[in-house]
This record gives structure tokens, sequence and C-alpha cells, in this order.
């Protein structure tokens, strides 16, 4: 165990990355500006990332294998727990979250009116260059979200998310490839947590269009989502 | 007996005896083996039967209706082994996440000149 550091900071950052490059140390370096504690989950990159945040004062965690984004977050949210935080925050890895988004996010869960705040990148007044087929298969994503959980949200699979130390506690995430994020959904609704959303701006670099998903994955995702209701 | 039936039958043979070893146990398994090793190889035998069998439920030849029947089965069995996957993947997940919070660095410990 290591030891509690940062006890005082009480917002976590769970950064999940797989094969990141350099903009994982901005990215975090960005968010220890503002003085978040952060959690990076390494999932089974090769090579491992523990080059690029050896110099950073950051909790680091590594999955031995592959398993996911979903599983890498849970991961992320199981360790955070033990440092006792007021609110955790998850923040992808690839630089397209803008720092300066955090404290909208964070203010309806201060002022508690929410358990969870969902970032939206539809709701957002500055128009952002969210690429014609990403919107068409959002849009879709958010149908197949409402018929299966019964909630319509404006954006259907945005990484920027925060959490207040009930729906930490609440939320168990078993899908550990991108289905995750609708299981986050069917898990706010079962566990009658209050949510709402945020808009965010979210910066497509070229960068974060190739970590991104493909239309193929947005398949499987939709095949993962029926066997999770199959196989509960 | 021609060789056609004689291939088939050796491998329902071979798949029964497998999976007999496999399932001492389980009684109800057992008896769904038996009885589906038995219709395997009365059909084996006298595949006019299938034709026969096929009529009466409204299908022209007795190969479709196997034909159907297999794909009904195919299904099955993917189901089946996708709930053993996800079901592998899961304790696969949960021992990978217990060493990885058992080895976690904290910031401390990654400061190269920690005081």
């Amino acid at each position: 165990m290591p030891e509690l550091y940062h006890t005082a900071a009480k917002r976590v950052v769970v950064i999940p990355a797989y094969n990141e490059s350099s903009v994982l140390t901005s990215v975090a370096n960005s968010l220890l500006e503002k003085g978040y504690s952060i959690i990076i989950v390494d999932d089974g990159s090769n090579p491992s990332l523990s080059s690029h945040i050896q110099s950073l004062p950051v909790y680091y965690l590594r999955h031995r294998a592959n398993l996911g984004q979903g599983a890498a977050l849970q991961t992320g949210f199981d360790f955070a727990k033990k440092l006792n935080p007021e609110l955790v925050i998850s923040f992808d890895a690839d630089g397209q979250h803008d720092v300066n988004c955090i404290p909208s996010l964070l203010e309806p869960l201060l002022r508690n009116e929410a358990d969870v705040v969902l970032g939206s990148r539809f709701l957002s007044a500055e128009k952002t260059n969210i690429p014609f087929t990403k919107k068409i298969l959002l849009q879709i994503a958010r149908g197949v979200n409402y018929l299966f959980s019964g909630l319509l949200l404006s954006d259907a699979h945005n990484g920027l998310r925060a959490f207040n130390r009930a729906a930490l506690d609440k939320i168990s995430i078993t899908e550990n490839r991108m289905a995750h994020a609708s299981e986050i959904i069917f898990e706010i609704k079962k566990h009658g947590l209050r949510f709402k959303e945020i808009p965010v701006l979210i910066v497509y670099t070229d960068y974060s269009k190739k970590k991104g998903q493909s239309s193929w994955d947005s398949i499987k995702i939709l095949f993962d989502l029926i066997l999770h209701k199959l196989f509960k | 007996m021609n060789g056609i039936q004689l291939v088939l039958l050796t491998g329902v043979a071979f798949i029964c005896l497998f999976i007999v070893i496999q399932l001492k146990k389980k009684l109800l398994d057992l008896v769904l083996l038996l009885a589906l090793v038995a219709a395997a190889v009365l059909f084996i035998l006298w595949p006019d039967l299938t034709t026969k069998l096929a009529q009466k439920l409204g299908v022209d030849r007795g190969s479709d209706l196997v034909f159907y029947i297999s794909i009904l089965i195919f299904w099955f069995v993917v189901l089946k082994l996708y709930a053993r996957i996800r079901q592998l993947e899961k304790s696969f997940t949960q021992i990978i996440r217990e060493d990885a919070l058992k080895k976690a660095s904290g910031p401390s410990s990654n400061e190269p000149d920690s005081k």
C-alpha cells in the first residue's frame, strides 16, 4: 500500500490509459497544476507507461493485461475509494478534454444537486468540430441507450464525468470495454442517482481521432450491450 | 450400411464417449445427451424417417429439417459459449484488478528525489 499522499486534495481524477504517448504527460501536468490528485490506470500498455509518468506525483496502477477502458476505470474507482475522496472525475488520456471544464462539472455536485455529472459535447454553445460520422453514430447511440435504460441524454459516450462519494460507492462497471459508457447510465438508473448533463468542449486532434473509436467499434459496443442484458 | 453412415456413426460415437466421460455425474445432461445420440443414430441408419417427420412439420425434405435444427443448435451453442467467455472474463478481470491495486505506486514513491 502506498502512503496516502495528498489526503488534503479530495478531488481525484481517474485517467484510464492504453498505449498513450507524451500527450498523457501533458494531460497529467495540466490537471496537477489545478491541484487535483491523479490516478493513472495503465491498461496493460506495451511498453508500460511508467516511463512517461515517472517524474510525476501521481498514483500509478497497471493492469498486467489489456482489459479495456471500462475495466481500467473501475480499477481506478476501486483505488480512489481508498483515498477517501469527496469527488471523483473520469478524464480521457488522449487530450480531448479541457481541464477548464472541470469546475462547471463539479458545481452541481458541490451544491448537492446531483450525484453524477456527465459531460456533453452537444450542449456546448460553442461549435465543436465533431466529425460528421461521429455525430450520426452518437445520435444512434443515444437512441440505443434510451431503449436500454429509459434515460435520454444529449451525449452517449463522453469520457468526462464527475461522481460524488455516494455514486462512487454504488456504481460498479462490469463491461470491460467501451460498453461501460452505457452501463454507467444503466447504473445511474438502477440506483436512482441524481444526474445532470453539463456542456463540455471536446478537442478533436489528429492524435485523439486516431486513438478514438471507429464505426466498427460501435457495432461491437451494441453487441456487448445486448450480451450485457442477456447474461446479467 | 453405406460409407457416409459409417463416418457419421463413428463421429457420434466419439462425441458421445467424450461427453460421457466429461459428465459422468450430471444425470440430466446425460439423459439429454443419450436422447440426442439415439436420435442421431436413428436418423443416420434410417434417413427416410427425417423426411417423414419433416413433412409432418411442413418442411419438404428431411435434410432441410436437419439443416434448420442444426442452425438452432448452433446458435444455442454460440450463446452458451459467449456466456462462458463473459464469466471467464469476469474472473480474469478480478485477478488483474486485485494485482494492480496491490502493486499501486503513490505520488511520493514516483518522485526520484523524494525527501
